[in-house]
């Protein structure tokens, strides 16, 4: 997949950069407005991400322009969490946003779900290694031995299991399990993945879920 | 300079005003005063000539006589502008003073005395009289031409015009004077506050000497003044804070930073460095986030998007939300809401659980958090109820403030910064309500927010 980041920051668009291409991305870098242009014009994107604040052509002219040619998904990155700022770059046809400063993990599960955009058809068995979930009959088993699980650990586990591999963060596990859209400051989340572990995990080997400290949790079946 | 914009032209003109209304209304009465007196002394007049021919004639000089001796009758007129005729039935003219060559009126017959004017080119103020006088009918006219008279009001009029004229003038400078003077106090007030800026919000206006109006101005104005000062020590205080508040974290990853690049590590060691760094990282973030929605709720420029809330589902989300670190610590999380208001979900969300973080972090272990609502006149109130040590009275109407703390040994990184309490009273305060704590050892603490049922929108 190929990524264009345009951000006239030098430390962001490196790390941007360095860590998408860690991920297993293709990256390229327009450092302002006309320079994104050309590659743009030169090159096929999977994906853009774009700085609203450029020198030169600004990120919402650019992206004006780049709706003209293609439909490639947007995701802005702005400073300025203004609800009119989110709601300009929405109504002018980027796919997502992020508010500055934001987290690593958080920009990569939006580059993945955006990958996947269009409808995504809610998956309704998840199997990893020997742990089992069938989501309409809300049954979780491991090791064929059924786990009984409140309404917020089933979808916690959903939610882990729909991401599987990929590292959560605090802040997202909470908005999606929760509807908690801020940081609440409070370690809810840490407490509610060592409960979910306490009856998925703590029983077995392999162990599924993992913490990535500074980051948040993953679940995998790791070697 | 606009005349609207002075008061003191404004007053002038309107001194002026008033003056040429009056004046000219004084004027219009004695010019219609005066035509009318000079009008009814000439019809007196013209009645007596009437009187003094008619007594002539009956005196027995006849027509015939009369006419040969005009002096007779002419003494007695003696004016250039008096008319006289003696007209028989058919009109004929027996007897003429006419220096105007006027044409004879067209009169009817009458007993008694008439009067009428002639209008044409000469106009002219007529009496007559018919009357018998051996066996035949004489109509005896006396007039007298307008002309004098009506030179003599125009030059009347125009000496009131110029008296008005004047008048108005003399009014508008007298005003002006006046005006500039009656103004000093105001002048006085403005060269006051030009005295005040940013470095002097300590400078008040001083109200001693002054008239009572501005008196009543300048005690606005100050009180004014005074909320303005307080906004901005707070300003300026909750800056410093901030700044100090920075300090922490930022002394943290630069020294521990700096301490860690001092020799060589191993992996895993600058692996702790970073995590560590990155948990001071979201602190700064939190912080920052935090003093972002504080400026955007105590500063708010638009009217926030209100939805109707149905407060016990709310609270039921909530409470799942803090179930895990409730009951980690014995604790229970007692819905008793209900009931609907029109609120922003978002931040009334997070202005609850921000209070029942607060709860759950200061409240004794192995007791319930009750979270209830209750209507009471047009306000709903939501109340979050721990038990634990009770706050002391000191730092009861202090919890608000930001970075305040009860007892700064209390803190610790998971501490949202001293911002959490400040962010909930902000939250009630942008939705036209408020917050307010009560704290009892026994009947343990209770932070209330008050909200209006229906916000004026």
């Amino acid at each position: 997949m190929h990524i264009l980041v345009v951000e006239d920051e030098h430390k962001t668009a490196d790390y941007l950069s360095k860590g998408l291409s860690e991920s297993g991305y293709r990256v390229e870098v327009g450092r302002d407005g006309y320079e994104a242009w050309y590659l743009i014009e030169e090159c096929e994107f999977d994906l853009i991400i774009l700085d609203v604040m450029l020198p030169g052509l600004d990120g919402w002219q650019l992206l004006k322009r780049i709706r003209r040619r293609s439909q490639v998904p947007v995701l802005f990155l702005t400073a300025r969490d203004a609800v009119e700022y989110r709601v300009k770059g929405l109504e002018l046809g980027a796919d997502d946003y992020l508010i500055k400063p934001f987290s690593f993990v958080e920009l990569l599960a939006r580059v993945r779900t955006l990958r996947r955009r269009g409808p995504v058809r809610e998956a309704e068995y998840f199997r990893v290694a020997d742990l089992e979930m069938d989501v309409l009959r809300r049954r979780v088993t491991r090791q064929g031995e059924r786990i009984g699980l409140t309404n917020k650990e089933f979808a916690l586990l959903e939610l882990f299991l729909d991401r599987e591999g990929e590292v959560l963060s605090r802040t997202y596990i909470a908005s999606r399990v929760w509807q908690m859209n801020f940081d609440s400051d409070t370690n809810v989340v840490e407490v509610a993945v060592r409960r979910l572990r306490a009856k998925v995990d703590d029983a077995y080997t392999p162990k599924l879920i993992h913490t990535e400290r500074g980051m948040g949790y993953v679940l995998e079946a790791r070697a | 300079m606009r005349i609207h914009h002075s008061l003191a032209a404004r007053l002038s003109l309107l001194f002026a005003l008033v003056s040429v209304l009056l004046l000219g209304s004084i004027g219009a009465y004695l010019y219609h005063t005066l035509n009318r007196e000079i009008a009814w002394r000439d019809d007196q007049m013209l009645r007596g000539r009437l009187e003094r021919m008619e007594t002539l004639l009956d005196g027995g000089e006849s027509i015939a006589a009369l006419r040969q001796r005009p002096q007779l009758y002419a003494n007695m007129l003696g004016n250039r502008d008096s008319l006289l005729w003696v007209l028989d039935t058919k009109g004929n003219v027996l007897i003429e003073v006419n220096p105007g060559n006027l044409p004879v009126p067209d009169l009817l017959a009458s007993e008694g005395v008439r009067l009428d004017n002639v209008r044409g080119e000469s106009p002219a103020r007529v009496a007559w009289q018919t009357f018998e006088q051996d066996g035949r009918s004489l109509t005896l006219v006396a007039g007298k031409l307008l002309d004098e008279r009506r030179q003599m009001l125009a030059a009347y009029r125009l000496r009131l015009w110029l008296a008005l004229a004047a008048g108005a003038l003399f009014a508008f400078l007298l005003g002006w004077g006046v005006s500039r003077r009656g103004l000093r106090p105001l002048r006085r007030l403005s060269e006051q506050a030009n005295r005040i800026d940013m470095h002097h919000l300590n400078r008040r206006l001083d109200i001693d000497r002054e008239a009572k109006e501005i008196v009543a101005l300048s005690h606005g104005l100050n009180r004014m003044l005074h909320r303005l000062e307080g906004g901005f020590s707070q300003l300026f205080r909750h800056s410093a804070d901030m700044a100090h508040e920075l300090r922490t974290p930022l002394t943290n990853l630069l020294g521990q930073t700096q301490h860690t690049l001092r020799r060589e590590r191993s992996a895993e060691e600058y692996r702790q460095v970073l995590e560590s760094n990155i948990e001071e990282y979201e602190r700064l973030s939190r912080m920052i986030d935090s003093m972002l929605l504080l400026a955007r709720t105590a500063n708010p420029l638009k009217e926030i998007p209100r939805e109707v809330v149905d407060l016990r589902l709310l609270v039921e989300q909530l409470c799942e939300y803090f179930e895990g670190m409730a009951e980690d610590e014995g604790r229970r999380l007692v819905n008793q809401s209900n009931g609907t208001i029109l609120a922003n979900r978002d931040l009334l969300r997070r202005a609850l659980a921000n209070l029942i973080a607060n709860a759950l972090r200061y409240g004794r272990f192995e007791t319930p958090i009750h979270i209830g609502t209750s209507n009471i006149e047009g306000w709903v109130k939501l109340w979050v109820h721990n038990y634990g040590e009770a706050l002391s009275p000191d730092d009861l109407p202090r919890v608000f403030e930001r970075f305040y703390r009860c007892d700064p040994a209390r803190t610790s990184l998971a501490n949202s910064g001293g911002l959490g309490l400040a962010i909930v009273r902000s939250i009630a305060q942008w939705h036209d309500g408020d917050v307010q704590v009560e704290s009892h050892s026994e009947k343990g603490t209770t932070f209330t927010l008050w909200l209006p049922c229906t916000p004026n929108v």
